[in-house]
C-alpha cells in the first residue's frame, strides 16, 4: 500500500538516537518537501537547523541524514540513488554523498523518505529498519569484518533482498576518507564511513514492502516512456556509456590533456595504448550491471584472467578509479587497478581520495621528502605493488598509512617542505580525475563545489571537451561562471529528486520537471524555473552551512600547482588556470559578495533570510 | 509464454516496477509477478512463470491451490499453505514467492501484452 498523502513520497521521516536506542517517526513536513524536495535538500535544511556549529564531525554530536527524493524508487530511469548528508571529518565542512544501487528504493519501500541518525551507540550496533519497526541489534560479531563479508552475513541473518549500508575496517577506525558500502556500490567521498564508525554503527539493514503512489498515472507513464526513448537515442547514455561504462570518456580526456598524470605533474600518459576503455572492454569487462530502474547499465563486472592479479574482480573499475589507482600513480597495470578498487571497497575506503594520496606520497618519495626508510619500501610512480600495500596500510592505519589516511591536506601539513603546493585538494577534499589546466571550467567547479574538490557539483567537460557541435574553448574563462553556477543548481535538484546525475546526458531539465509534476502533483512546482530555484536555495544553504564552519572566499581556490605551475608537455603545455577571472564573475552571478557571502537580497529571494551569513 | 535470456539481464528491475504499476497502479517491486534474483556481481536471474502446458507446480501442490484461470496459472491464497513445494518442483526456477504473503504469485501475462517484455531495455524477456 502506498502513501496517499503526498504522491511520490513515503511520507515519514525516521529519527534514530543511537545513544539511547530510541527512535521517533514523524510525518514528512510539507514545507520541507515544497522548498527542499528531498535528498540533499532535506540534508541541508535538517543539518543547518539541527547540527551544533563547530562540532567535531567524529563526535556523537554529528548527525547523518540519509534521504531519498520523490523520484527515488520510481519508474523514472536511474532512480536507484540515495543521499547522505553530514559534517565531513575529512574537510570539516558540508558533505553530501550519493550512493547508487538499490538502497534508496528499499528505504522508501520500508516507508521512509529519510533517516536521521544521531548519537553514538555504546557498542558495535546494526540498525535494522523494516516495514514493521526499527531495532538496534548487536553488531559485535561482524565488527572488524570486510564490507562484502559483513553484508553476506547480514543477508543470511535478515533474509534475501535486504539492502545495506555497511562500513569496513577503515570506517571502524575512523580513517578520514572511509566510505560506506551498499551492495557493490557506496557513499564514496568525504568520510561518511568514519562518521558511521564514530557512532559505533557497523551497518544499517533496510527491507520494506510498501509502494509509491502516482498523482497523474497517464502523464507519468508518458514522460517516463519519453525519458527511456531519449536515453536510448542519446549517443552518451544510449551508446558509449552502456558499452564502456564511465570509462567511455577515458581516451577523450587523455587526448585533451585533462586526465591528470602522476599527481598532476603532466597531462601526457605514455601507457595509454595498454590502458584504455577498449582494453577494459575486450579483456576485463565480463558483464553489464544496472542500478534500480536504469537502462544505461554503466556498471561492469570485471575480472582478471591472467598474470599477477589473476582471479581478482570488482564491480567497476569506473573512470575515477581507473585514474586514481592508475594514471595518478603512473600505473597502467589494469589488473592492479581492479584489485585495488576491490580492496578499497572491501576495507571501506574512498578510492578517489585513496589514489590521490598515493600519488602524492609517490611524488614525496621521488622528491626525497619521504624516504624508503620512513615508508618501508620504494614507491616510485608506476609501482603497483606499492599501491596495493598502501591501500592496506591506510585501511589498517599501519606505518605511514596512518598519516596518509588523514587525507592529503593533513599529510602535507605534517610533512611541510613546500608539499602544500602539490597537495591536490580543495578545502581538504582530494581532487578527482580531471585536470583543470585542460578544461578551465573544472577549476571553477572544484573551487566552488560545496563539499570541496568534486566533479559532481558541476561537470563542465561535456561542454568544454566532448561536445562536437558547440564546443566551448576549454582554455577560455568566458561563460564558465554561468555554466558552473547553472549546473550546480540543476545538479542540486537531481541530487534532491534523488536520481542519477547521468540522466543529465540524455534528458533535459524540462523532462525532470514534468516527471516531478506528474508524479507528485505539487502545485508549487509549475515550471523548470520553480525547480531550479529549489536547487539554488539548496546550494546557497550548503554555502551558509560551510561558512558557519569557517569557510570564506580564501578557501575558494585551487592548489598552487594548477594556478602557477604550467605543464611542460602535451596539449596543455604552458597552461595554468585563470581562476580569479572566473571566480569574480561567479560571485557576481550568484549574488555573493567579494568575501563569497550570499547577498541579503539573494537570501530573501530564496526564502533563506532567517539564516545568518 | 515468456522466456528469459539470463545472460543479458543487468538487474535493473524495470520489469518488476512496470508489473506493479500495471496491476496495482503504484510502484512496488515487492508486488510484482516477476522477480530478479541477484548473485552479485556475476548474475541476475529473471524469475517468471512460463505458463507450462503440463505444469509441475500444479502436480506438486497437494492442496490443489494452483489453478488455471483464463489460461493463466493462479494461486488460491486460501488453500495455499506456503509450503513452497511448487517452487522446488518448477524445472525453470520460475515461481515467484511474495515477500509480503510468503506465497507464490504467478504471472497473468497482462492479457498476453506482457508489459515486462515490452519494457525490458535489453530484450532479456521475450514471448514465444
Amino acid at each position: 500500500m502506498s502513501n496517499k498523502k503526498y504522491f511520490g513520497y513515503a511520507g515519514k521521516i525516521l529519527t534514530v538516537d543511537l545513544s539511547s536506542s530510541d527512535y521517533v517517526v514523524k510525518d514528512t513536513p510539507f514545507d520541507l518537501i515544497v522548498n527542499f524536495m528531498g535528498g540533499k535538500g532535506f540534508g541541508a535544511k535538517i543539518l543547518y537547523d539541527e547540527l551544533k556549529p563547530g562540532c567535531d564531525p567524529l563526535s556523537e554530536e554529528n548527525i547523518m541524514v540519509v534521504a531519498t527524493g520523490p523520484l527515488t524508487g520510481t519508474l523514472m530511469p536511474a532512480s536507484g540513488h540515495i543521499t547522505l548528508s553530514t559534517k565531513s571529518p575529512l574537510t570539516g565542512i558540508w558533505l553530501d554523498s550519493h550512493c547508487a544501487g538499490f538502497l534508496g528504493p528499499e528505504l522508501k519501500m520500508a516507508g521512509y523518505d529519510a533517516i536521521i541518525i544521531k548519537g553514538k551507540a555504546k557498542k558495535p550496533t546494526v540498525l535494522v529498519i523494516k516495514d514493521d519497526g526499527v531495532s538496534f541489534e548487536d553488531g559485535r560479531d561482524i565488527w572488524g569484518k570486510f564490507t562484502f563479508e559483513s553484508q553476506e552475513l547480514l543477508r543470511k541473518k535478515y533474509g534475501e533482498n535486504c539492502q545495506f549500508m555497511c562500513i569496513g575496517p577503515a570506517g571502524e577506525r575512523k580513517a578520514r576518507f572511509a566510505n560506506i558500502v551498499s551492495g557493490g556500490r557506496g557513499f564514496g567521498r568525504g568520510g561518511s564511513g568514519a562518521v558511521m564508525g564514530s557512532k559505533n554503527l557497523k551497518a544499517v539493514v533496510v527491507k520494506g514492502t510498501r509502494g509509491i503512489g502516482i498523482y497523474d498515472l497517464d502523464g507519468f507513464m508518458r514522460i517516463c516512456t519519453e525519458a527511456y526513448n531519449e536515453l536510448t537515442v542519446s549517443p552518451d547514455t544510449g551508446g558509449g556509456r552502456p558499452k564502456y561504462g564511465t570509462n567511455s570518456i577515458y581516451s577523450f580526456m587523455i587526448e585533451a590533456g585533462a586526465h591528470p598524470i602522476k599527481n598532476f605533474q603532466t597531462g601526457v600518459f605514455k601507457a595509454v595504448k595498454e590502458c584504455n576503455e577498449d582494453v577494459l572492454d575486450k579483456k576485463y569487462y565480463k558483464r553489464h550491471i544496472a542500478c534500480f530502474s536504469c537502462p544505461i547499465n554503466c556498471s561492469k563486472a570485471s575480472r582478471v584472467d591472467d598474470g599477477k592479479y589473476k582471479g581478482k574482480f570488482t564491480e567497476g573499475p569506473e573512470y575515477e578509479n581507473m585514474w586514481s589507482l592508475g594514471a595518478q600513480c603512473g600505473n597502467s597495470n589494469i589488473g592492479s587497478i581492479i584489485y585495488g578498487e576491490h580492496l578499497c571497497d572491501e576495507y571501506g575506503l574512498d578510492a578517489i581520495s585513496t589514489g590521490n594520496v598515493i600519488g602524492f606520497t609517490m611524488e614525496c618519495f621521488e622528491k626525497g621528502i619521504l624516504s624508503e626508510k620512513q615508508i618501508g619500501f620504494p614507491t616510485n610512480f608506476g609501482n603497483d605493488d606499492a599501491i596495493i600495500k598502501f591501500i592496506k596500510m591506510m585501511a589498517k592505519g599501519e606505518g605511514v598509512g596512518e598519516l596518509m589516511s588523514q587525507g592529503v591536506r593533513q599529510m602535507s601539513k605534517e610533512l611541510g617542505k613546500g608539499t602544500e603546493k602539490f597537495a591536490m585538494h580543495v578545502k581538504g577534499m582530494e581532487i578527482p580525475a580531471y585536470d583543470p589546466r585542460g578544461a578551465f571550467g573544472m577549476g571553477l567547479a572544484y573551487a566552488t563545489s560545496d563539499r570541496g574538490a568534486c566533479h559532481l557539483r558541476a561537470w563542465t567537460l561535456g561542454d568544454e571537451i566532448l561536445d562536437v557541435r558547440d564546443r566551448m574553448d576549454p582554455f577560455a574563462t568566458e561563460f564558465k561562471a554561468e555554466l558552473v553556477k547553472n549546473q550546480q543548481d540543476f545538479f542540486a535538484v537531481i541530487q534532491s529528486a534523488v536520481v542519477c546525475l547521468f540522466l543529465n546526458f540524455g534528458l533535459t531539465q524540462r523532462h525532470i520537471t514534468r516527471c516531478l509534476q506528474s508524479l507528485t502533483g505539487i502545485k508549487e512546482w509549475k515550471t523548470t524555473e520553480d525547480i531550479l530555484k529549489i536547487g539554488e536555495r539548496i546550494y546557497n544553504l550548503t554555502r551558509l552551512f560551510s561558512m558557519r564552519e569557517g569557510i570564506s572566499a580564501k578557501d575558494d581556490t585551487l592548489p598552487q600547482r594548477l594556478l602557477r605551475e604550467p605543464t611542460k608537455e602535451g596539449p596543455t603545455k604552458g597552461v595554468v588556470v585563470d581562476l580569479d577571472t572566473m571566480l569574480k564573475e561567479y560571485y557576481l552571478i550568484r549574488h555573493w559578495d567579494r568575501e563569497g557571502r550570499p547577498a541579503k537580497e539573494k537570501l530573501i529571494e530564496l526564502g533563506l533570510d532567517k539564516y545568518k551569513v | 509464454m515468456p522466456i528469459a535470456d539470463h545472460k543479458k539481464c543487468t538487474g535493473c528491475r524495470i520489469c518488476e516496477i512496470i508489473c506493479s504499476i500495471q496491476h496495482h497502479k503504484e510502484m512496488n517491486p515487492k508486488l510484482a509477478m516477476v522477480r530478479i534474483n541477484s548473485n552479485w556481481p556475476w548474475e541476475d536471474k529473471v524469475i517468471i512463470c512460463r505458463q507450462c502446458k503440463k505444469p509441475k507446480c500444479v502436480e506438486a501442490c497437494e492442496y490443489e491451490a494452483i489453478e488455471r484461470v483464463d489460461g493463466c496459472l493462479r494461486i488460491d491464497e486460501d488453500k495455499c499453505t506456503a509450503c513452497l513445494e511448487c517452487v522446488k518442483a518448477c524445472p525453470f526456477e520460475g515461481v515467484v514467492v511474495s515477500e509480503i504473503t510468503g506465497k507464490p504469485i504467478f504471472c497473468d501475462t497482462c492479457n498476453e501484452e506482457y508489459l515486462c517484455v515490452k519494457w525490458c531495455p535489453h530484450q532479456v524477456l521475450s514471448k514465444t
